[in-house]
């Protein structure tokens, strides 16, 4: 089921100017796409719009179309739209309902509010906690983990709602290393199990573990894309206000002190 | 510029009883630039909560320039000891960013054309010298971070201590808290952080302190404390040395903790 | 991602985990929560409705006391309904004691003040009433989990998104004074006094509470997001994990009760039994 924004523009409400401009993205299947650009570039605005936040919830004009396997999804309720496409955020806590006392019940508020087969609830709860390496965590009090761990909390409870697409906006913005390491994993094996992710970063190490493709937005506008090798190694990228993976970086350093970029490739112990 | 001191600090959290600081000795220099690092947990945000008196030791004692910390309320030690938080939503209440900028410059007492050049500098330090009007709550994410930086700025604090300053930053709003650290160093000022960008660490400060159960389980500048030697404390504290530090190890050629440090070694190591 | 994401290996089945709705230790807590809201309304009535003093001591003794005992909470009921009670009760206690209109037995003189055997007697009435009341409210809130009750009126056929925001309710307040806390802590490093003059402290309390109520304000869009992204407004009933258990034999009981209450009540103003 792809995921289309075609020719898409979006102003929020109250807003001078518009924070989207023809913007064109695809998500196929299986496809991991990641999303970079400076901040205010607009990246949380494609996520609101392609999970269908915006112009629902978050008050605006919305231009262009929003397509699910070629249908466009205008006319959909978020309900409709929220068993398909789970979106996550940069805030671990505020995704968190506050009204589940224990990890498996706030996993299950999604599917609980989809009005599934008890039977089902529970199963989809325990496939999503397992997915995400937590079900050592189903009886803990989702209020007292780490930021992590709650992002990964927060993340089965996107799953549970078996989902067709991901969207991720800046999920390890707020957490310290190991908290980012537990995130990027899970991501990398969703990604290895086919799972459709569109992710908002700027840790561009990160994107270049699990992405396929990479779109470059700066001010509204995509400014490039491609395959996520190439688009991460391209100069303009630094120019557009992002910082280039660690590995591109030093070649670039290493070729302009004159010394042979090859040099660096080494294999690095995991 | 004062020499920020703690004699064997120990901080024992009253709801829970953790004991988040194990007994902390260590001085900090006028216009030093420390960086402290380690996993949450460790003690970092417990031991710069003493700095300004937000937090009082349990065992030990702080000083500042010789004289006991214990003895004077926050407020005093606001006008020795700036900390940014690290979450902006938790102190932005003003309507506009000018007016948030000028809060902590007056609390401390300025006024007039001093208040106002604080005021300008931090702004245009920040690049936010054109949104004086604009509401904080209109402003992205990251600028707001940049807003609560830019009013401790203004305080014009001999010590800056600033909490994780570059999170949530994209490359523009990060190469703007290095070049604030480094001009912050140059007048003199002493300059702390607590960070978990590891190359943020490396590259702009002289000294690393990292952390772990509420210790110093080590303290150097970058070239010791990302040595290989040290790669062992830092992954028990949940930290990985930067990629120009593993490369440099595997090609033999020492300690490279940062970019500009493995370039040079591969230059000499060259026949 | 039906059937897109394949887990590493064949995971065996597992129902619903035995944390949830875990029953309370004693049958009391086991009790169906409206059942013991039932007893707490009731029992709040008829300690006003039932004439003199025998009768609400009875009450509270059988319908308070005995509860409480069998719960294991009596200690902390009578400590928590006598803290919750004080204030009402002393005032009211007194001031009957001391200021009963056409009393006529002097009891005790203090200056210009007597106490009246006729006040005594209302004071005493009172006093019970006012510690059956605080006591039914106590038990209630002793042997019943929140979230328990929450479930079982939605199971009724509240609407999910009520029940969301009585619970949701339960935890703003703590939420709130986190907040505040670290709001303070912030604004003092910047300079704000909150050790000086108590001028100095309230004119201090602004740059605290704007944030609190800004910041509070500013989540509530995030939350809503993250609520709307699973499902919460979808019209229609939700499914439920569990809710308390409600034997026949409660039912009965509760329509014993409310049956009760309403016979005393029409024999009180029918002047049948005073």
């Amino acid at each position: 089921m792809t995921l289309t924004l075609a020719g898409v523009g979006y102003r929020y409400a109250g807003a001078s100017r518009p924070s989207l401009l023809d913007v064109d993205l695809e998500l196929p299947d299986g496809a991991v796409v990641g999303l970079v650009g400076p901040s205010e570039a607009g990246k949380t605005t494609v996520c609101l719009v392609a999970s269908g936040l915006a112009p629902r919830t978050v008050s605006g004009q919305i231009r262009g179309r929003v397509l699910l396997d070629g249908e466009d999804v205008d006319a959909w309720p978020m309900h409709r739209l929220s068993a398909r496409i789970g979106i996550g955020f940069e805030n671990p806590s505020t995704q968190l309902s506050q009204v589940a006392g224990t990890v498996f019940e706030e996993v299950a508020f999604g599917p609980m509010n989809l009005g599934a087969a008890r039977d089902e609830v529970v199963e989809r709860t325990w496939e999503a906690l397992t997915n995400m390496r937590i079900d050592d965590l189903a009886e803990r009090d989702p209020g007292r983990l780490s930021g992590g761990q709650q992002q990964l909390v927060a993340m089965a409870g996107l799953l549970a709602m078996r989902p067709a697409h991901l969207v991720l906006d800046e999920p390890t913005a707020q957490l310290d290393p190991a908290g980012t390491r537990l995130v990027g994993e899970a991501i990398a094996r969703l990604a290895a199990g086919g799972a459709s992710i569109l992710v908002a970063e700027q840790k561009t190490d990160l994107l270049a573990e699990v992405a396929d493709r990479v779109v470059v937005i700066a001010d509204g506008r995509i400014l490039f894309s491609g395959p996520a090798d190439e688009t991460l190694a391209d100069p303009r990228l630094v120019e557009a206000g992002v910082a280039e993976p660690a590995p591109v970086r030093l070649r670039r350093a290493a070729e302009a002190a004159g010394l042979d970029p090859a040099r660096l490739e080494v294999p690095l112990d995991a | 510029m004062p020499e920020l001191r703690s004699e064997g600090l120990a901080h024992v959290y009253r709801d829970g009883g953790v004991r988040a600081l194990d007994g902390v000795d260590l001085v900090i220099r006028p216009g030093e630039r420390v960086v402290l690092v380690g996993q949450n947990g460790s003690g970092k945000t417990t031991l710069v909560r003493h700095l300004n008196g937000l937090l009082r030791p349990t065992e030990g004692r702080v000083l500042l320039d010789g004289a006991d910390a214990g003895g004077m309320t926050v407020a005093q030690l606001a006008a020795s000891v700036g900390l940014v938080f690290q979450d902006p939503g938790r102190q932005i209440f003003a309507s506009s960013v000018r007016g948030e900028v000028e809060f902590g410059p007056r609390n401390l007492g300025r006024s007039g054309p001093e208040l106002r050049d604080a005021v300008d500098d931090a702004l245009a330090a920040t690049g936010l010298g054109g949104e004086e009007r604009t509401n904080p709550y209109d402003l992205g994410q990251s600028r707001r971070k940049l807003l609560a930086l830019a009013s401790v700025l203004a305080m014009r604090t001999p010590v800056l201590v600033l909490d994780e300053p570059t999170t949530g930053q994209d490359a523009r709003g990060v190469e703007r808290v290095r070049a604030i650290v480094e001009s912050a160093a140059s007048a003199g000022r002493t300059v702390i952080a607590i960070s978990h960008d590891m190359r943020f660490a490396a590259e702009v400060f002289e000294r690393v302190v990292v952390m772990r159960g509420g210790r110093v389980i080590a303290d150097g500048p970058p070239g010791e404390a990302f040595a290989p030697g040290a790669w062992d404390g830092l992954r028990s504290t949940y930290l990985e040395p930067p990629l120009s530090a593993r490369i440099g190890d595997r090609l033999g050629l020492g300690s490279t903790p940062t970019d500009a440090a493995l370039i040079d070694a591969l230059r000499r190591s060259d026949p | 991602m039906a059937g897109r994401v394949r887990l590493t290996d064949p995971q065996p089945a597992r129902g619903l985990p035995d944390f949830l709705g875990r029953p309370g230790p004693t049958p009391v807590h086991r009790l169906n929560p409206l059942t013991k809201a039932t007893l707490a309304t009731v029992t709040a009535v008829a300690a006003v409705a039932l004439g003199g003093l025998v009768g609400p001591i009875l009450l509270v003794a059988v319908a308070v006391l005995v509860p409480a005992a069998l719960a294991r909470v009596l200690g902390r009921l009578l400590r928590l309904a006598l803290l919750l009670a004080l204030p009402i009760a002393i005032s009211a206690f007194l001031v009957n004691l001391f200021f009963f209109p056409g009393a006529e037995r002097v009891l005790l003189r203090i200056g210009p003040i007597t106490a009246t055997a006729e006040g005594l007697e209302f004071a005493l009435q009172i006093l019970v009433r006012i510690l059956a009341i605080s006591g039914a409210v106590t038990l209630f809130y002793l042997t019943t989990r929140p979230a328990d009750l929450v479930v079982d009126l939605e199971r009724r056929g509240i609407s999910p998104r009520a029940a969301f925001v009585a619970n949701a309710s339960v935890q703003t307040v703590p939420a709130m004074v986190d907040r505040a806390a670290q709001i303070t802590a912030a604004q003092r490093a910047r300079g704000l006094d909150t050790e000086g003059s108590l001028w100095r402290r309230i004119r201090g309390i602004i740059p605290i509470v704007g944030p609190v109520i800004l910041g509070s304000i500013a989540e509530v869009e995030e939350r809503t997001m993250a609520l709307e992204a699973r499902g919460f407004t979808r019209p229609g009933r939700r499914t439920l994990l569990w809710a308390p258990a409600d034997a026949g034999l409660e039912r009965l009981a509760r329509w014993a009760m409310v049956a009760a209450l309403l016979a005393l009540i029409v024999a009180r103003v029918a002047g049948i039994w005073t």
